[in-house]
């Protein structure tokens, strides 16, 4: 059975969003039900991130939803954005639901803040905890320092350069800049501006880091058949995929023979490309998961779209831009429209494949959305009906 | 109130006047003043006081201490900055103008942040210095622990005649106190992250108590792994997994300098290392004794041993000895702890020449939002310096002193001295300073050191 997208919704993106979480992922998946011209009744399952501090039953319950047949966690932080719509048409696909909403919901910025170090996260007996012995206590505590290790490595061994990071934030803001949900609408910057802006964790300077946002998105998962009866065209998923690699850690998998390559990103790659029956040069315009600059860059290696080391020659020269021959986030990233677990991306996907984004990229091929990189991971392939 | 463009505007006015026209000391450099300083600073060395000692010296003559220069020229108890009214361009003081223009924009207090002095020669007493100040920066408004305010940096330099003798890099805040961000907690022993540990890793934990890095050895097929778990990542057993001790020696595989956000346990910034030991795994932890600017992928490092407290030693990581010049030896200072009394902060700021009452008025710190009255930059200058040439010696030549200032000292407290040398080489050495009272770290710096007299007069 094929699957499609028939709803997308969203809270704004904001820095307090002056309500409570739950109340985020209610007015998010009321937002998508409503895009796909569907009643919370209709609802059978709902998919969220392990992360996200709403449960299912309770979303359902505000939402006025009926009973539910499948519910799902999916764990590893943003890992999980597209693997709650792969978990979702799993569902669709073998009858375990027929209409399923997949949600996060956050106030990272006014809330809990990622950014900031979790004093616990290396405590208890939990193999996260275990894994986590080995970096926190040492003072590496925050999700920028774990990407700047490798990307410290990764500058090493092919020659990248800070300046390299900054093409894709410039991007990001570029087209953030013209997009009016985007927390950065109008504020572009440019590369001197990331070259001046402050270390974090160096190599990583303040704007190669994604924002801190409070809101929430929802995608609404359904048969395509079903999906071809409401208001807008469906977008049908033609690829959706998890990956973990061998060795594997969350955001400090430091162990493994290499440490310039994401390998459960190709593992979610060699997917995708087999269950679309494309590849890289098919894509029309990509959502590529950017919390922070350097794994944009090995993520276009894993993904197949430049040789191994070569990204930062690939991006350069307006490549990923609108106009370019790749563009990559159009509608800013979590860079320059905010941070949302990544399924914001989706959401923009959806958008691309639609037409109906406000920084849209020409042609109808097949729009390619990944998920949280230095984790265990997923992507999507979405394409017209 | 004045605009961030019009202080900024304000700011380029000030600095394209360039230097200012030379400002003379009160006095020459005198053993009066002198000896009130050592007093004050508890510096015993016997080179600026002691005629027929400093005779036989290095310097063949008294000399002034060398951190005493900005003494000299301070304004005094009753102003001297004579020429502050002037405007720039007719050589006024260019800080004292800044300053103005902050106190427009109601940006009323001021506190000193960085200091960071070079001295081309010792001075002899009966030297009468000038001073040119210049403005070099002026940065914000930014958020910090204080309130909003702006760095205001300036250049300044000292001369003997028309020789330079010294300069000094020199950061104020000027800030609107009030909704003072939080200021992070001084790192205590009882906020260190502390580690999970399984029946898979105590052994690991245990090792570090005893000063031994000990990496699980699978007893089955002798393959090393880290971090440990419960079974062989070669051979599959989950028997007879035992470990052995590490040599303790590897290199950087990679690295990173963090800085933002605070860590609980540590003072910022710190450097990560990933080392690959030469035994082939790879072991992450805390890169001690080095500028992070020195730090680089490859370098030579070697096994050290963070106690945190009784229940916890993390592992850390020192450079190699005999590494690569510039990288570090492993001497450690002996320890100073000073008494912080009312007495002390008082008797030095005076013997500094600095008579800004929150330095000795209680009742007027405590009016402007400080707790007790505190030390003055002048003396934690001093104390620095002080603090490495009762370690290194008469012989020894300071050329610069660089420090930046934390939390206060006030008085009450005691503020103890830690350093280590973290380069040396023929020439010159490095020593890295902390000072550290109850609140957290006070200072922050390094001493640099040369073993060659510039011989006064003799540029």
């Amino acid at each position: 059975m094929q699957t499609a997208i028939a709803g997308i919704g969203a809270t704004e993106f904001s820095k307090a969003s002056g309500r409570s979480e739950l109340k985020l992922a209610v007015e998010a998946v009321r937002a998508a039900l409503d895009d796909a011209g569907l009643r919370p009744a209709d609802v059978d399952g709902l998919v969220t991130f392990s992360m996200d501090s709403n449960a299912e039953i309770a979303v359902a319950r505000e939402l006025g939803a009926g009973e539910l047949t499948f519910f799902s966690l999916i764990g590893y932080g943003g890992g999980a954005a597209c693997a709650t719509v792969q978990q979702a048409a799993m569902a669709v696909a073998t009858g375990a639901a027929s209409v399923v909403v997949c949600y996060r919901a956050l106030n990272e910025r006014s809330g809990r803040r990622f950014g900031q170090v979790a004093v616990g996260a290396a405590l208890g007996s939990t193999s996260s905890a275990l894994d986590n012995a080995w970096h926190y206590p040492m003072g590496l505590a925050t999700p920028a320092a774990t990407v700047a290790m490798a990307a410290r490595r990764y500058m090493h061994v092919y020659g990248a350069t800070s300046a390299d990071f900054g093409t894709v934030a410039v991007a990001d803001r570029k087209h953030a800049a013209a997009n009016p949900a985007a927390w950065f609408y109008q504020r572009p910057i440019t590369l001197a501006e990331h070259q001046e802006s402050r270390w974090i964790c160096e190599p990583l300077r303040l704007l190669d880091c994604c924002q801190e946002t409070d809101g929430a998105v929802a995608v609404v998962v359904t048969s395509l058949e079903r999906a071809r009866f409401v208001k807008p065209a469906p977008v049908l998923i033609r690829a959706a995929a998890q990956g973990s690699g061998p060795g594997q850690y969350t955001m400090t998998s430091y162990y493994r023979d290499d440490l310039t390559g994401l390998p459960e990103m190709g593992v979610v790659a060699r997917q995708l490309w087999a269950q679309a029956g494309i590849g890289p040069a098919d894509i029309r315009t990509a959502v590529l998961y950017d919390h922070f600059t350097p794994y944009v860059l090995m993520q276009l290696e894993e993904l197949g779209f430049c040789p191994r080391g070569e990204a930062k020659d690939f991006i350069a020269g307006g490549t990923i831009e609108l106009g370019g021959t790749l563009p990559l986030n159009p509608h800013g990233g979590q860079l320059g429209e905010g941070y949302l677990h990544g399924m914001n991306g989706i959401a923009e996907a959806v958008r691309q494949v639609r037409g109906t984004s406000v920084n849209q990229v020409p042609g109808d091929g097949p729009v390619l959305v990944t998920a949280g990189t230095g984790v265990p991971t997923s992507g999507l392939i979405l394409g017209p009906d | 109130m004045t605009s961030d463009e019009a202080i900024l505007a304000a700011a380029e006015k000030v600095k394209a006047a360039g230097p200012s026209a030379p400002r003379l000391a009160r006095d020459p450099v005198n053993m009066a003043a002198i000896r009130n300083w050592t007093d004050a600073i508890g510096d015993t060395s016997r080179l600026y006081t002691d005629a027929e000692f400093a005779a036989r010296s290095v310097h063949g003559q008294l000399v002034a201490p060398p951190a005493m220069v900005q003494v000299w020229t301070m304004p005094g108890l009753i102003a001297q900055r004579g020429n502050d009214d002037h405007a720039a361009d007719a050589g006024g003081d260019p800080l004292g103008q800044m300053m103005r223009v902050l106190d427009e924009a109601e940006f009323t207090s001021v506190v000193a942040t960085n200091c960071g002095q070079t001295y081309d020669r010792y001075l002899r007493h009966g030297e009468l210095l000038s001073l040119r100040s210049e403005l070099t920066d002026v940065s914000g408004p930014k958020r910090t622990a204080l309130g909003e305010g702006w760095f205001v940096t300036t250049r300044n330099v000292w001369y003997s005649g028309d020789e330079p003798v010294a300069e000094m890099d020199w950061r104020v805040l000027k800030y609107r106190p009030g909704r003072p961000a939080p200021a992070p907690a001084p790192p205590t022993p009882a906020m260190a992250m502390r580690p999970a540990i399984s029946a898979d890793t105590e052994f690991f934990w245990a090792g570090m108590k005893v000063s031994e890095l000990r990496i699980q050895r699978c007893g089955e097929c002798g393959a090393l792994r880290h971090p440990p778990g419960p079974a062989c990542l070669r051979c599959g057993a989950t028997r007879n997994q035992g470990y052995q001790v590490a040599a303790g020696t590897g290199s950087v595989y990679s690295y990173v300098v963090h800085r933002h956000p605070p860590v609980p346990g540590k003072n910022l910034p710190i450097v990560i290392a990933l080392v690959e030991l030469d035994e082939g795994v790879r072991v992450m932890a805390e890169l001690t004794g080095i500028e992070p600017d020195k730090v680089c992928i490859g370098m030579p490092v070697r096994t050290s041993f963070i106690r945190i407290d009784d229940d916890l030693v993390l592992p850390g990581w020192r450079p190699a000895e005999h590494g690569t010049p510039g990288m570090l030896s492993e001497q450690t200072l002996p320890e100073l702890t000073i008494q912080v009394t009312p007495t002390f902060v008082v008797s030095t700021a005076i013997a500094t020449r600095d008579f800004y009452p929150v330095h000795h008025d209680r009742d007027f710190a405590v009016a402007t939002g400080s707790k007790d009255i505190f030390l003055n930059i002048l003396t934690t200058t001093g104390l620095v310096q002080r603090y490495v040439t009762d370690w290194a010696g008469p012989d020894a030549i300071v050329r610069g002193v660089s420090i930046r200032l934390g939390v206060p000292c006030y008085a009450g407290d005691a503020l103890t001295f830690s350093g280590s040398v973290t380069a040396a080489d023929s020439a010159e050495q490095v020593i890295a300073v902390t000072g550290s009272c109850s609140l957290g770290n006070h200072v922050t710096g390094t001493v640099l050191l040369g073993n060659t007299v510039r011989l006064a007069g003799v540029p």
